[in-house]
């Protein structure tokens, strides 16, 4: 909780004018902190516009995202059908993927909920080893979206379960963890299941959904994620003093005026449209909505203000790393950036853990 | 034995195997000892008249070795071949009726589904695996539980390392369905048929082969591109039809999936996707249906519409109409000939002028299988205006 909570823990007596510069410093800090991400993110997503295995000078490539009308055919392709839509998609998930693990922690109170511990991304790899090995579809006549279909519809579903049980009387969030890991176990058993079915095809096709891949990515998809995430942030962001309330205790949060049980909800449904409509476009893809808001915590505390934007912009980043390292182990070949995104991610976040003294989680 | 001439390089070993398999006197002797394609020594009490297939897909070389009736010693299969070629599986429902009703489907081997008991149930002596599997098999303690059972296990391989592996996986086949002379002579056909392609490509200068991308399964998945292979199976079948195959030149792998931006940047010479009749099983595919009931007016359509996605479309293989479309299943069967006839045919029809696989497959048909030759096999896409 670094810097808000040292304050009030503070016993000396502080001037009304040194609070407020103190708080001034700290907002002034947290908002460049979200700049420099903010950079560091466009950065990348530079880096994977001009990287591939097509040899496009870095100007000429710049030029033809300015002026599209100067491309070649070969080069609009390249870069505007098959560079772009990747380069973003992998910044909108990580994004939504990011902001969905933040709020899980938050609200469930636990430093391991994400969309991918809670069973989400299984029941999602589930509906679409649904549609790759039986040919079922969960909606019927949808045909060549039936495995996004199917994916997101059982992520909702699992989504659903979990909400539903949030309104059981007495539930705690320690026990909604365990039926997320329940759904998670589930899942996972069904999808094997599955598996052991599939023919040769099937399984290479599935694999490479279980493990993620932004190969996928069209404008459309874009698209529609930009319209989730732009609907579900500006929301969590309306709540943020509510839900940094929460971090302090159920009880506390409760004396300040908060109303646990619909936040809950609220910001559960809200993460349940995150995860799915990711999941669903781009596979299961493990870490980013664990860690993600981990980096962030650790650099700016959990104050939601600095939180939230942060946590989306570190999920942005490991995402959008992982897409520019997968294209430059062999250039050409296409791989899954699940198996990657631990690979990139996890040396960050050791170092961050070991640079930090005191505990993040409280 | 004339088959010894004209033999080199990869065939060589193979050859020197078939001599000495052929030269064996008394096959038939009460207990049989073979080595299979897994390099396992395995000793049959006797002959095997209950068997049942880790793929129905291996009817394609039962049928083709076989004099007569292909299901005789055959109790089970998985039901692949009626999944994913139903047009062969109709065919060899309409030759023989009865014994295609009679297949018991064991599912996949390798899966929990496959129950020891059931073989023991159906009293199969031997079950017939793909070597592909043989590190599942091993794990899943499979060959162990069988064993234990009394149910030989014998690997074999049309897949894996097709090229390779066809000639002793015939001869081993042969052997142990006891029709040794019809190995024999669709082993003496395979490699004359394969010598028509490799004795010309051998006198063109590796430098000048054409770059292919071999697209497997092309529309399976309508928005992912592409599956494809390094040196083995459709990637050695280019490679041996005189192409330089751009997976290989990637990874040294079976499969190997790349972007299409690096297939862009490439800039290959022909493009060659493999279809077949998924659509009964997986009604979304855009794949051409080809195979025994391929239709070519409903693929000249697919392939059309193959060859017209995103970025296809302005590819110099497909203005040049050199976008082609090709029988999957060739990649697990012994007919794989076929393939490599028709592919270096594209990549050189001035010096193959006179080849004509359809007439090959036509003979291959009215020689070794049960049934005739139909449907359609392969297309290419028409260049613009066409």
């Amino acid at each position: 909780m670094g810097a808000f909570l040292m304050s009030a823990d503070t016993t000396t007596p502080l001037s009304a004018g040194e609070i407020v510069g103190a708080y001034r410093r700290r907002t002034a800090r947290r908002v460049l902190l979200v700049l420099l991400a903010a950079l560091a993110l466009c950065t990348t997503i530079l880096i994977d516009i001009i990287t591939g295995p097509a040899d496009l000078s870095f100007l000429r490539t710049l030029h033809v995202i300015v002026d599209p009308s100067v491309a070649t055919v070969k080069e609009e392709v390249i870069i505007w059908d098959l560079r772009m839509p990747v380069a973003l998609m992998a910044v909108v998930v990580g994004a939504m993927l990011g902001v969905a693990g933040a709020e899980m922690q938050t609200i469930l109170n636990n430093p391991l909920a994400d969309p991918f511990t809670l069973g989400l991304s299984s029941a999602a790899s589930f509906g679409a080893a649904l549609a790759i090995v039986l040919g079922f579809s969960v909606i019927p006549n949808v045909g060549g979206l039936l495995v996004t279909v199917n994916a997101f519809v059982l992520s909702l579903f699992a989504s659903l379960a979990l909400f539903a049980f949030t309104r059981l009387r007495g539930v705690t969030p320690e026990a909604m963890i365990l039926v997320g890991i329940a759904m998670l176990f589930t899942f996972n058993a069904l999808l094997a299941f599955l598996q052991y079915g599939a023919s040769e095809l099937q399984l290479a096709q599935l694999i490479f959904w279980q493990l993620g891949s932004l190969a996928r990515a069209t404008w459309a998809k874009v698209g529609i994620c930009v319209v989730v995430l732009l609907i579900v942030l500006p929301y969590f962001l309306s709540r943020s003093w509510a839900l940094t309330a929460l971090r302090m205790g159920e009880d506390k949060a409760a004396a300040l005026g908060v109303n646990v049980s619909l936040l809950r909800l609220m910001v559960l449904a809200g993460v349940s449209l995150l995860s799915a409509v990711a999941v669903s476009f781009v596979g299961a893809i493990a870490f980013v909505g664990l860690v993600g808001p981990h980096i962030a915590r650790i650099i700016v505390g959990e104050d939601q203000r600095g939180f939230l934007p942060l946590s989306a912009l570190a999920g942005a980043l490991i995402l959008s790393g992982t897409s520019i390292a997968s294209k430059a182990i062999t250039p050409g070949i296409v791989y899954p950036i699940g198996m990657i995104t631990s690979l990139i991610g996890i040396p960050f976040f050791v170092s961050l853990i070991l640079s930090q003294r005191k505990r993040h989680w409280q | 034995m004339t088959f010894m001439k004209n033999v080199s390089g990869f065939a060589g070993a193979i050859a020197a195997t078939a001599i000495t398999i052929a030269a064996a006197p008394n096959a038939h002797a009460e207990a049989l000892t073979l080595t299979d394609i897994a390099g396992r020594e395995v000793t049959l009490p006797e002959m095997p008249d209950k068997i049942i297939l880790g793929e129905g897909r291996m009817m394609y070389s039962i049928a083709a070795i076989t004099d007569g009736n292909p299901f005789e010693k055959i109790v089970g299969w998985k039901d692949d071949l009626i999944l994913y070629d139903p047009d062969a599986f109709r065919k060899f429902e309409a030759a023989f009726p009865e014994d295609a009703a009679r297949m018991i489907n064991f599912g996949n081997p390798y899966a929990g589904d496959f129950s020891i008991e059931a073989v023991l149930e159906a009293e199969a002596d031997l079950v017939l695996l793909d070597v592909g599997n043989l590190f599942k098999a091993e794990e899943t303690g499979l060959i162990e539980k069988l064993d234990k059972a009394g149910v030989s296990v014998v690997f074999i391989d049309f897949r894996r390392n097709a090229t390779e592996n066809t000639v002793p996986s015939l001869l081993t086949l042969g052997r142990v369905l006891g029709e040794e002379e019809g190995a024999l002579e669709f082993v003496d056909f395979y490699m004359a048929e394969m010598r028509r392609v490799t004795n010309v490509i051998d006198q063109i200068p590796a430098e000048e082969h054409p770059l292919v991308v071999i697209e497997n399964a092309a529309g399976w998945q309508p928005d992912f591109c592409c599956w494809s292979f390094g040196p083995y199976n459709y990637g050695r079948f280019v490679e041996l039809a005189g192409g330089k195959n751009y997976g290989s030149t990637l990874a040294n792998a079976y499969s190997v999936d790349v972007s299409l931006e690096g297939i862009i940047e490439a800039d290959p010479d022909h493009i060659i996707g493999t279809g077949a009749n998924w659509a009964e099983a997986k009604p979304e595919v855009t794949a051409t249906l080809l195979g025994y009931e391929g239709d070519p007016a409903v693929n000249a359509e697919k392939i059309k519409a193959l060859a017209s996605r995103s970025g296809f479309d302005e590819l110099r293989a497909v203005k040049e109409g050199n976008y082609h479309s090709i029988y999957h299943q060739f990649y697990n069967s012994p007919y794989h000939f076929i393939a490599v006839q028709q592919i270096a045919k594209w990549l050189y029809p001035d010096d193959f002028a006179d080849l004509d696989p359809q007439d090959t497959f036509d003979r291959m048909h009215a020689k070794f299988m049960p049934y005739e030759n139909s449907g359609q096999f392969w297309l290419s896409v028409g260049t613009a205006g066409n």
